[in-house]
């Protein structure tokens, strides 16, 4: 009896071997919905006030995660117009989720830049969070997620890209400029 | 459940048969010597098969006397038992294992040694070329690589490599940016190779990205020396800038010193081989940018520098070029307004012919619209036509031009723009037989440009 029921954990284990280097083999993969959490990400932020703050600190709740530099005035522009208008959407059907803009430029998007960028942009609602961190964390942040950051001497060469995480942590949705109205999206 | 037992009992018989019975039967048949041996085999399948036929009726019949009921309903579950500590702990285990893999798999960046290769590219078409009045339709502008391989702690180092269309309609490759810099801090970086002259704006900021700028091209004085610019775009030497921050805003600044360029052949070259001549370019820019309040967005600053530039004349020139020039930029998500205005003190030091001033401005003014950015430009210089140093220059002529113009984002790495404009020579359309121009049978021309430029 023993052995029978011991049979199920053996299963169970090799399954999430076998799940984790499934994982880890197809982090870098093609598609990243399903195969990146966020408790695996860079957890070391601060937010507009300057307060640390760690992005498994979100779990629990559905989070609209986006990469941008307050400095940036072609493309930021229309990816935080598109948020503000998912978060209209969200409201509209009453439904609730974390908004997460990680700065792409730590160099120059200190937590008072954040802040006023919030402030200049009416940005005010609690649910928004704008987060700075190392060079080397915002790095890795775009690398595991996928998001396109280099530098071209000042000027932060990037993509517009939206990344909705389930209350589990786990990478639900990837909007892009090719989906279409976001605000639909979720 | 009946029905189960049935056919497993009889499958079980089936297998048991075909398993001892039927080899033996067929061994039989060949009348092997072991036939009695396979007889007593066969008798003891047979004694097996009745023993099981027996057990299974007596399986039936006590299953007939269970009430109909008690089939039907569920059996009971037993509540499943708590893992075994053990088992807790391994499970644990393997997911804090899972989570070190993707962990590690996470962290493989930091060991990638590899060189991202980024730049920049666009082709042109239009009905006229600035360099070839008789050449028209598309044009391979450039292909601008930007490489900046990792030293490691504050070391930097960034070269940007240009594969471009010549004068000649060839294609050559430059060295545009060789740069290996040192980071102090924020407020001071080094850097020591060839770079873009901190003069203005447009040439530190927009530099070989044809992408990066909102409108088609720069204006025709500040190009780079090899397509028609005046100035000289590219140093080689040292360079000290840094901005220092504070509440609202931040000063930059930068200061220079280099091989002194010369002119050959009608172009400023900007002696990336070394310095022959012994003449210096030394210079410096100081701004101010507004990163808070009501002036957000705005740039302001001055520049100045000084070189004695020799051309490849016989006798050859020698000018003293003394510039000051100042900037305006404000940029915000809707505007993008752009001007800068130079002034030139030259002295002829060979002829010793005296002073010769000379200017040149441009501004350009963009909106931000959500679908494209449409923008107009004027541009002029006055150029004196008795300094060396504009005479020798291929296009060192005083100009004036109006352009407009669009911008449209295909995506975030493809932008598509059409400009028109209107440009008029002023002075020395057919001044100098030697000179390339001298072809340039026009003193005035409409242009009708677009461009596809895209990043990688």
């Amino acid at each position: 009896m023993q052995h029978r029921e011991a049979l199920p954990y053996r299963m169970r284990i090799a399954a999430a071997l076998v799940c984790g280097l499934c994982i880890a083999a197809a982090a870098h993969g093609a598609g990243l919905v399903g195969g990146v959490r966020l408790g695996v990400l860079p957890q070391s932020w601060r937010d507009d006030n300057g307060s640390p703050i760690s992005l498994s600190g979100f779990t629990g709740q559905r989070v609209v995660l986006t990469m941008a530099y307050a400095n940036c005035h072609r493309i930021c522009p229309m990816t935080i117009a598109s948020l503000t208008r998912l978060q209209a959407a969200l409201d509209a059907k009453g439904e609730h989720a974390e908004f997460v803009v990680v700065g792409y430029d730590p160099e120059n998007d200190d937590p008072a830049a954040w802040r006023h960028y919030r402030r200049s942009h009416r940005l005010d609602r609690p649910s928004w969070h704008f987060l700075t961190g190392t060079d080397a964390d915002t790095a890795q942040l775009a690398w595991q997620l996928h998001f396109e950051r280099w530098k071209y001497d000042e000027h932060v060469m990037h993509d517009s890209r939206v990344l909705v995480f389930d209350t589990h942590g786990l990478l639900a949705r990837e909007l892009g400029p090719e989906t279409g109205d976001w605000s639909d999206a979720l | 459940m009946i029905r189960s037992i049935r056919r497993n009992a009889r499958a079980i018989c089936l297998g048991a048969l075909l398993a001892a019975g039927v080899p033996s039967v067929i061994w039989a048949a060949e009348a092997s010597p072991d036939t009695a041996t396979l007889h007593k085999e066969l008798e003891q399948s047979i004694k097996m098969i009745d023993a099981l036929a027996a057990r299974v009726k007596e399986l039936e019949s006590k299953l007939a006397s269970i009430p109909a009921a008690a089939l039907a309903a569920p059996p009971p579950v037993a509540a499943a038992p708590a893992p075994a500590p053990a088992d807790a702990a391994r499970l644990q285990a393997v997911e804090q294992q899972i989570n070190q893999i993707e962990t590690a798999n996470a962290s493989r960046q930091g060991d990638d040694t590899g060189l991202p290769v980024h730049g920049f590219a666009d082709v042109d078409i239009g009905n006229h070329n600035p360099f070839h009045a008789y050449e028209k339709g598309a044009s391979l502008n450039n292909l601008d690589l930007y490489l900046t391989p990792k030293l490691g702690g504050k070391w930097l180092s960034l070269f940007e490599l240009n594969f471009e269309v010549d004068f000649a309609g060839n294609v050559g490759v430059d060295i545009e940016r060789g740069q290996l810099g040192y980071q102090f801090s924020d407020a001071a970086t080094v850097w020591v190779g060839r770079f873009h002259t901190p003069y203005g704006y447009v040439n530190t900021a927009l530099h070989h990205g044809v992408w990066l700028n909102d409108s088609l091209r720069r204006p025709a004085f500040l190009m780079f020396e090899d397509q028609g610019g005046v100035l000289p775009a590219h140093t080689v030497g040292a360079w000290l800038t840094g901005a220092d921050r504070g509440d609202g805003g931040k000063v930059l600044y930068d200061v220079f010193a280099g091989n002194g360029q010369q002119i050959i052949d009608g172009l400023i070259d900007m002696r990336s081989g070394g310095n022959d001549h012994g003449k210096l370019i030394y210079g410096g820019r100081l701004g101010y940018q507004w990163t808070a309040g009501p002036a957000e967005g705005l740039l302001v600053g001055a520049n100045a520098f000084e070189s004695r530039i020799e051309d490849n004349q016989i006798p050859e020139d020698l000018t003293e070029v003394r510039v000051a020039g100042a900037y305006a930029v404000y940029d915000t998500d809707t505007w993008e307004v752009l001007s800068e205005a130079y002034l030139f003190d030259n002295v002829d030091v060979y002829q010793s012919e005296g002073t010769h001033r000379s200017n040149a401005y441009f501004v350009q003014a963009g909106y931000r619209l959500p679908s494209f950015i449409p923008y107009a430009r004027y541009e002029r210089a006055h150029l004196d036509q008795t300094d060396q140093y504009f005479a020798q220059q291929m296009t060192g002529f005083s100009y004036y031009r109006s352009a407009a113009g669009f911008r449209r984002d295909l995506n975030p790495k493809v932008a598509i723009k059409f400009e028109v404009a209107n440009t008029h020579y002023t002075d020395r359309a057919l001044a100098n037989p030697n000179l390339f121009f001298a072809r340039l049978p026009v003193t005035s021309f409409n242009e009708f440009l677009a461009q596809l430029a895209i990043r990688f």
